[in-house]
């Protein structure tokens, strides 16, 4: 029975969250939770309310009522910075790198929260910077492995295909370690076959790091193949929330996509 | 033929993070570095100190620090001749306030008072971005000009207006004043320069740098990364102008000996430091150098061509240098608009597979 949870396997819950802009309602009294070790899926029509969900839990917008618990504990108003030191990392929809650097910078970049070295090591550099900087790059390199992107280590990321892009964006959130991983559609604007590479990715960085994930995506055959729950929102609303098969039979879902005959 | 990245494999992260990877880039940046200090001090004279050397050097510094800024953290400055001002006037009311003090302290702590006035004007990038940003910049340029003019406590009531810099020696000889010698000014900027530049490069390519060029080429994934955009900015502009402060100081203490605020720090200098890092390369120290030369010696070499070479008349030259060194910037410009250090770059790339194009 999934509906048995112990509280503590609950990573993050977004209770009766609020959100709007103006008279602009984005998002309406929506719960849900992600459990630890899941991959939870966001779905729902364009508009929805998906990204200013990931919005709100990344501490870009704060909703004007509702609370959001993270590892048990209820997170009051955060910044960004802050959110991303509490152990959530995230990719963008339309990418978001740092376009002047190479793959390798990205994905160093990413593990800004993980080093601590002062400005004066830094300038000095011999020593405690240098160390740390090793150290670090070994992790980097596991991952530039992990992704294989070895041979696009050194070349500017504004020069790489979108599709590459996008998995260096999946480097970047990973080099931070996080315990929570949200994708903003990994997976748009990709080819079949870049799609199953990225479905891989995915589920191995699931499986072998044991992150959780939680990730927006249109494409259905990923959703319903790679997720363990799904939630689903309309007009800032929630209208389903459950297992893949559930929701495909949810009568409200199946209305929101298709539309309904008005007779 | 010889000068070349392929083959030159490196088995260790230490060695893949050098300065420069390129092993006969090392050899000849040690060479130039070891010239200039073991053979120019002996060959220096006047003319080379004043006109070409010492504003070099000078300029570099500048361009370093507005390049921390501009070039790695996006943010537009115009304040750069105001930052030099308070460099400049800081050095000025330590060196007369405490005579005895280390000149290398008194020109480090003129930094560190403009690098104070600097996060403090810095405050601004919080909240309004590009153009916007540089306009209030420029604020702090005339603000700072303004209350050097104003305020009779920071030129020690001279009657002028005028600050001189006082005679100080560092191990027994001048290095500022009428009397000192050309080999121990140049050097005593070169230890600096050569210093600052290092930590400059080690700064870039860590753990602050990364921050620095995050928040340049996206702010927001920046901020979801964890780099506060508070911090990566304030340090920005706190060290830029560390560096712009100390550029200031020198060229008051060793270069100019005098100084009146609008003439010497004025609105074309924060351009022409500006110039000098989209000319060079912006987010590149070598690009600092390259454009502070570029920018400097131009008009110098261009001068010595047409007025002792050709023989021209000074005024004519003089209108020339204008129209030639405003055309070679937007020549430059329109072949790389990243700079000369991307030129650079690109003949290294290019190098990499020579002779066999692919």
């Amino acid at each position: 029975m999934q509906d048995i949870v112990k509280e503590d396997d609950i990573l993050l819950e977004v209770r009766n969250i609020s959100l709007s802009f103006g008279g602009v309602k984005a998002l309406e009294d929506v719960s849900f939770d992600i459990r630890k070790g899941e991959v939870r899926a966001i779905i729902g029509p364009n508009g929805a309310g998906k990204s200013s969900m990931l919005n709100v839990i990344n501490g870009f917008y704060h909703p004007q009522e509702g609370q959001i618990w993270f590892n048990g504990q209820l997170r009051n108003r955060m910044k960004p910075h802050q959110v991303a030191k509490l152990g959530i990392a995230r990719t963008f929809q339309n990418i978001a790198l740092f376009k002047g650097m190479s793959t390798l910078d990205n994905l160093m970049t990413g593990r800004y929260i993980k080093m601590h070295s002062n400005l004066f090591a830094q300038m000095i550099w011999k020593g405690p910077a240098q160390r740390e900087e090793i150290e670090h790059r070994q992790k980097v390199e596991e991952i530039i492995d992990f992704l294989k992107i070895q041979s696009i280590r050194k070349t500017p990321v504004g020069k790489l295909p979108y599709g590459m892009q996008k998995r260096v964006e999946l480097g970047r959130a990973l080099a931070a370690e996080s315990k929570l991983l949200l994708l903003d559609e990994p997976m748009a604007g990709m080819n079949l076959e870049e799609k199953e590479d990225m479905c891989r990715f995915v589920l191995d960085v699931n499986e072998q790091f044991g992150t959780t994930i939680a990730l927006i995506e249109h494409d259905m055959g990923v959703v319903m193949d790679i997720s363990n729950r799904v939630v689903v929102l309309d007009y800032g609303k929630k209208l389903a929330d459950g297992s893949p098969d559930e929701v495909r039979n949810n009568a409200a879902v199946i209305d929101a996509y298709l539309g309904v005959s008005h007779d | 033929m010889f000068y070349r990245e392929s083959g030159d494999f490196k088995t260790s992260y230490i060695q893949d993070q050098q300065i420069f990877p390129i092993l006969q880039d090392r050899v000849f940046v040690i060479a130039v570095i070891a010239f200039a200090f073991l053979v120019v001090p002996f060959l220096i004279n006047d003319y080379w100190e004043k006109s070409v050397l010492l504003p070099v050097l000078i300029w570099s510094l500048a361009a370093i620090g507005l390049n921390i800024l501009t070039g790695y953290c996006g943010q537009v400055s115009l304040g750069t001749g105001g930052f030099m001002a308070v460099g400049a006037y800081a050095s000025y009311k330590f060196t007369t306030a405490f005579p005895e003090l280390n000149m290398f302290i008194i020109v480090l702590l003129s930094g560190g008072v403009t690098a104070m006035v600097g996060v403090l004007f810095g405050l601004p990038s919080l909240r309004i971005k590009g153009f916007y940003l540089a306009v209030a910049t420029l604020a702090s340029q005339f603000f700072l000009i303004w209350l050097f003019n104003k305020v009779p406590w920071f030129y020690n009531y001279s009657a002028s207006g005028q600050i001189n810099a006082p005679e100080r020696f560092v191990a027994g000889i001048a290095v500022t004043g009428p009397n000192a010698p050309p080999w121990a000014t140049y050097l005593f900027c070169l230890i600096l320069v050569v210093v600052l530049a290092l930590i400059a490069k080690n700064l870039t390519r860590g753990r602050f740098g990364r921050s620095w060029m995050a928040i340049r080429d996206m702010d927001i994934a920046a901020e979801i990364i964890g780099v506060a955009p508070l911090k990566a900015k304030l340090s920005a502009f706190s060290i830029s102008s560390f560096y712009i402060g100390i550029a200031g100081a020198l060229f008051f203490l060793v270069y100019l000996g005098a100084v009146e605020p609008t003439e010497a720090f004025g609105i074309d200098k924060s351009f022409l430091v500006l110039f000098m890092i989209i000319i060079g390369g912006l987010g590149s120290i070598l690009g600092s150098f390259i454009g502070a030369a570029f920018m400097f010696l131009m008009p110098v070499l261009i001068k010595n061509i047409l007025v002792n070479g050709l023989g021209w008349s000074t005024d004519i030259v003089a209108h020339l240098i204008f129209m030639i060194v405003g055309g070679l910037i937007m020549f430059f410009l329109i072949v790389e608009p990243h700079g000369l250090a991307q030129l650079w770059r690109v003949t290294k790339e290019k190098l990499r597979l020579w002779p066999f194009p692919h």
